[in-house]
């Protein structure tokens, strides 16, 4: 064993670590609106609304993330004959594949709150979307506050799928140390400890979240 | 200009094959209060509902203050013009009273801040609880909760108010002080929709009293007649059985 490698490459993963962390906060940032938007979709009682947001939850949900990941690198510059941006198909592709997952935790979430305050909220002459906006969405964000951040690591490890095709995120560029020095254990190691740290505290917020529900 | 604030007609509402609503009618004029009465299901809450455009029923109409439910293009409007208590009070646990009071006079009516913090101010004082203005609700006793949720209603302003069984969700000793609010309401000429199973509160206040069961109105009559001479042989009973209990 040789740890001098992970001292001298340290400022490199730190730089993998946060291309991996970005790319979890840009995608969680837009995933999560349009998961509230397909949410509201799937439990709205127009029929061609409904049945499209459940058809695109349930398509993705059955997909996986690498292969919607292709659809947006390789099959979408082919189709609309243009180049795209190696970094906005990933996070085209992240966005739209966790929106199916964020959109399920948010419809348990509204369907938490039930149905009495929506009445009373559209009683006093509001409209379904302010009812949504003041009153749903608050309550049902607090209850699904442990569930999202859950999901946020999901999306954390998710981003390793994009080592196939060569971004630099935190997994692929050990991987190229790795290769260049050959250490692979030390550098899998260490990798496999960053991971945890990052995904085990991040639990632990979730679950004093989900205490403070209680 | 005496036309009924609220007036169904004909009214049939059928959730699949479970018929809800039969043909139900039913006027409340200006400055009425009026009391339903009747067995679990029988669909009070539902009629109620009807009236303020929040269910959709396949029969009839309902009108209130002369607008049609049915081809309302406003809904949200026609919504502000009645006020309704719930059972359970409704209100919204992640707000303040005041919150809960100045949300729909400033997001619905589109009142600036002050003007809708000054009326849930006086509805709140009306209601005698003032000093509870900046607790959430689950700080509130339940008897509380309910005086805040009519405030809440009456900060609309509106022409009429429903109640659906407003103090069977209290415990005995909060009950008074939801129907002294109540009480008050009415004799300040408020007209209002009331689901109860208090009868000493219709007695007292109501003008006419309805009895419904499995969706039809069996018994309407001015409140003396209702309990003096009961002609039904349903309301008879139910009278009978929610009597002895109280
Ligand atoms: N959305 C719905 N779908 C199907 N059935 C319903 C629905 N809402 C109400 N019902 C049924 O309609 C009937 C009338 O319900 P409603 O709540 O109006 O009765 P109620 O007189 O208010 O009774 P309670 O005293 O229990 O509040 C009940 O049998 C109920 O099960
Ligand atoms: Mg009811």
């Amino acid at each position: 064993m040789d740890w001098q490698v992970i001292i001298a490459n340290f400022p490199l993963l730190m730089s993998g670590l946060v291309k991996s962390l970005q790319l979890t906060v840009v995608s969680a940032l837009f995933s999560f609106p349009l998961g509230c938007l397909i949410a509201i979709g799937r439990l709205s009682h127009r029929r061609w609304l409904s049945g499209a947001s459940t058809a695109f939850v349930n398509v993705l949900r059955s997909n996986p993330l690498i292969l919607i990941l292709f659809w947006f690198y390789f099959l979408v510059p082919l189709i609309t004959g243009r180049n795209v941006n190696d970094l906005t198909s990933i996070i085209v592709a992240f966005i739209v594949f966790f929106a199916a997952y964020f959109a399920e935790i948010v419809r348990s979430g509204i369907q938490s709150v039930g149905v009495r305050q929506i009445q009373a909220g559209l009683s006093s002459g509001l409209t379904y979307a302010q009812t949504m906006r003041h009153i749903v969405l608050p309550q049902a964000i607090r209850a699904m506050l442990p569930a999202l951040i859950t999901q946020c690591i999901v999306v954390f490890q998710g981003t390793t799928v994009v080592y196939v095709i060569g971004y630099s995120e935190l997994l692929h560029t050990a991987a190229s140390i790795a290769e260049r020095t050959v250490r692979p254990v030390e550098l899998y190691v260490t990798v496999a400890a960053i991971y945890f740290i990052v995904c085990y505290s991040a639990s632990r917020i979730a679950r004093h979240f989900e205490k403070g529900a209680a | 200009m005496n036309q009924p604030i609220i007036r169904v007609e004909n009214v049939g509402l059928r959730f699949d094959s479970f018929v809800a609503l039969d043909d139900v009618s039913l006027s409340v004029n200006a400055g009425q209060c009026i009391v339903i009465c009747g067995p679990s299901g029988s669909g009070k809450s539902t009629l109620l509902r009807c009236i303020n455009g929040l269910e959709r029923f396949q029969k009839g109409d309902v009108w209130v203050d002369g607008v049609s439910v049915r081809g309302c293009q406003d809904l949200p409007k026609l919504r502000r013009g009645v006020g309704m208590v719930f059972q359970h009070f409704e209100l919204y646990p992640h707000m303040t009273v005041l919150e809960n009071i100045t949300l729909a006079p400033i997001k619905a009516k589109g009142l600036s801040r002050k003007q809708a913090e000054d009326l849930a101010f006086h509805y709140l004082d009306r209601v005698g609880i003032v000093d509870q203005a900046q607790k959430h609700p689950g700080r509130l006793s339940g008897g509380q909760q309910q005086r805040a949720a009519i405030a809440r209603a009456l900060a609309l302003e509106p022409k009429a108010m429903l109640f659906d069984e407003p103090t069977s969700a209290l415990d005995p000793e909060m009950i008074a002080e939801v129907l002294y609010v109540m009480r008050d309401l009415a004799r300040g000429g408020m007209t209002m929709l009331v689901v109860t199973h208090e009868m000493g509160f219709a007695r007292e206040v109501a003008d006419e009293v309805v009895f419904m069961d499995r969706g039809r109105i069996v018994e309407h009559a001015p409140v003396d007649e209702f309990f003096s001479t009961p002609r039904a042989e349903r309301t008879r009973e139910f009278l009978n059985k929610i009597l002895l209990k109280l």
